[in-house]
């Protein structure tokens, strides 16, 4: 079982609680972006494109706790940017750990094995290696030779450590899904805890506008990649999101779900769009026209279906109906039955 | 006026593009009017660079717009300025002209053209971002 059982307990009595309260909107994992600054330039990726100034800017600890206090959503996951970057970012790490709070510490992971000395194992902190493929094409992927060989020897030093590691693949529409299905069992075999994929997102901003795939295409490859998934495979996330991007639930996006707050504040309305932000949580969930945005409603949205807007309706999803449940409930039991 | 007073209209934007293609670093706007002014500011929103905005006093501020609230009595916008930790509130009708005078961070860096790049080429880009890193610490 790829996710244990005690932030799925921790997860299902928070959403829970928030449907028993009568709450419609709520968070589920706080994207908090402490940096922009990054030690790669990827081609797929638009966070970094900003001038040095903005990318010299970080969040404090303090403003981090206070962000995922005001938010209230049980996990964390901290992207960037590097997080690794950031000279206080164990400090921020053991104050959310602290705070009971699950972090997913996304991470490239070149300075990682030379970092570890500063996180002590905890059921709370998992390291997310970004791993785009094999290492051909995460190399490529990340516009650096020699990357994937850095990461895969950091993912074994933090897992031999007991830390709880996953991976964070994203998938472009040249990915081989044979190729893919080979990179699972190569992560797998590393002893990490599960894995997480999402297709790209055509960042408004990205230098890479036409590679990323179109919502037939994702569907199609998705379901090339994960039809008949071998057992060994565990991945770190919803399995009716998985069913979602093979094409089997139809899902619209939840963008509340996992709301990002950086340097500039919160980010209306999603951790890829950027249409404006808020100084705090409250307006970002009050002021925000949520009903803007989404697959139909907005042609920014008509491709996506990236994990950030999907994820929690697949999870209100097993909450809110019973097809959902069981379905959740049988994958999870038996993830080979798909 | 203080950025913490926000209106609670909302100005979500679809398109902040507002059809203008290719890079507008260099471009200057003088906008005649406040509906100008917000044109402008859109564009200036939308771009990964820094601006100098000149304003009525005679002051002229360069920096990153982050935010911009078109909404309500007196329309504002939120910019970092360069060497300063604290954001700025400029108010669109205190705005002269816009300038795009910093480098366009997002152009001219597309998958296409890595991949098709000659070996070399990329190689020496590759290594070029990675000792800029170097140098500051960051591998």
């Amino acid at each position: 079982m790829a996710v244990p059982i005690s932030q799925m307990y921790t997860v299902a009595t928070y959403v829970l609680s928030q449907k028993l309260k009568g709450v419609k909107r709520y968070p589920l994992v706080l994207m908090l972006e402490p940096l922009f600054r990054c030690n790669l330039a990827c081609a797929g990726c638009g966070k970094i494109q900003y001038p040095d100034h903005v990318l010299d800017k970080r969040l404090t600890p303090e403003q981090c706790w206070a962000a995922v206090e005001e938010c209230g959503a049980p996990m964390v996951s901290i992207p960037g940017g590097e997080p690794l970057i950031h000279p206080e970012i164990a400090q921020i790490i053991q104050g959310l750990v602290d705070r009971k709070k699950y972090i997913y510490l996304c991470t490239n992971a070149i300075l990682l094995e030379r970092k570890l000395d500063e996180y002590k194992p905890s059921k709370y902190l998992t390291f997310s290696v970004h791993m785009d493929g094999l290492k051909d094409e995460h190399d490529l992927a990340v516009c650096r030779d020699g990357v994937y060989d850095v990461a895969v020897k950091a993912i074994k030093a933090a897992v031999k450590r007991g830390h709880r590691v996953t991976t964070n693949t994203t998938l472009f529409d040249d990915a081989n899904p044979e190729r893919v299905r080979k990179f699972f069992d190569e992560m797998m075999a590393l002893g990490v805890e599960g894995m997480t994929i999402s297709p790209g997102y055509s960042y408004q901003k990205a230098p890479d506008q036409q590679h990323f795939l179109k919502r037939a295409r994702t569907q199609e490859l998705f379901s090339k990649i994960l039809t008949r998934p071998k057992s060994g495979w565990q991945f770190n996330q919803s399995p009716l999101f998985l069913d979602f991007l093979m094409g089997r639930r139809e899902y619209q996006c939840t963008p509340w779900g996992n709301p990002t707050y950086n340097v500039f504040g919160w980010q209306k309305p999603c951790y890829l769009l950027q249409e404006g932000y808020t100084k705090t949580f409250r307006e970002l969930m009050e002021l925000t026209e949520w009903e803007n945005y989404g697959t139909g409603r907005n042609e920014k949205c008509a491709d996506c279906m990236v994990h950030c807007g999907y994820e929690a309706s697949a999870v209100e999803d097993t909450f809110s109906t019973i097809s959902g449940f069981a379905r959740t409930a049988k994958l999870t039991l038996s993830p080979t039955s798909r | 006026m203080d950025c913490g007073e926000r209106p609670l209209e909302m100005t979500d934007t679809k398109n902040h593009t507002a059809g203008i293609t290719g890079s507008l670093e260099g471009r200057v706007f003088t906008p005649g009017s406040i509906k100008e002014a917000a044109e402008a500011i859109e564009l200036a929103f939308d771009y990964r660079g820094d601006v100098t905005v000149m304003l009525r006093s005679g002051e002229s501020v360069a920096g990153y717009i982050f935010n911009r609230q078109e909404a309500g009595s007196d329309p504002y916008l939120e910019l970092f300025p360069e060497g300063r930790p604290d954001p700025r509130c400029i108010l669109y009708r205190d705005i002269v002209t816009i300038a795009f005078t910093g480098e366009d961070t997002a152009n001219g860096k597309s998958w296409e053209s890595w991949v098709s790049k000659k070996e070399s080429e990329r190689r020496a880009e590759a290594e070029k971002s990675e000792a800029v890193a170097r140098t500051k610490g960051y591998l």
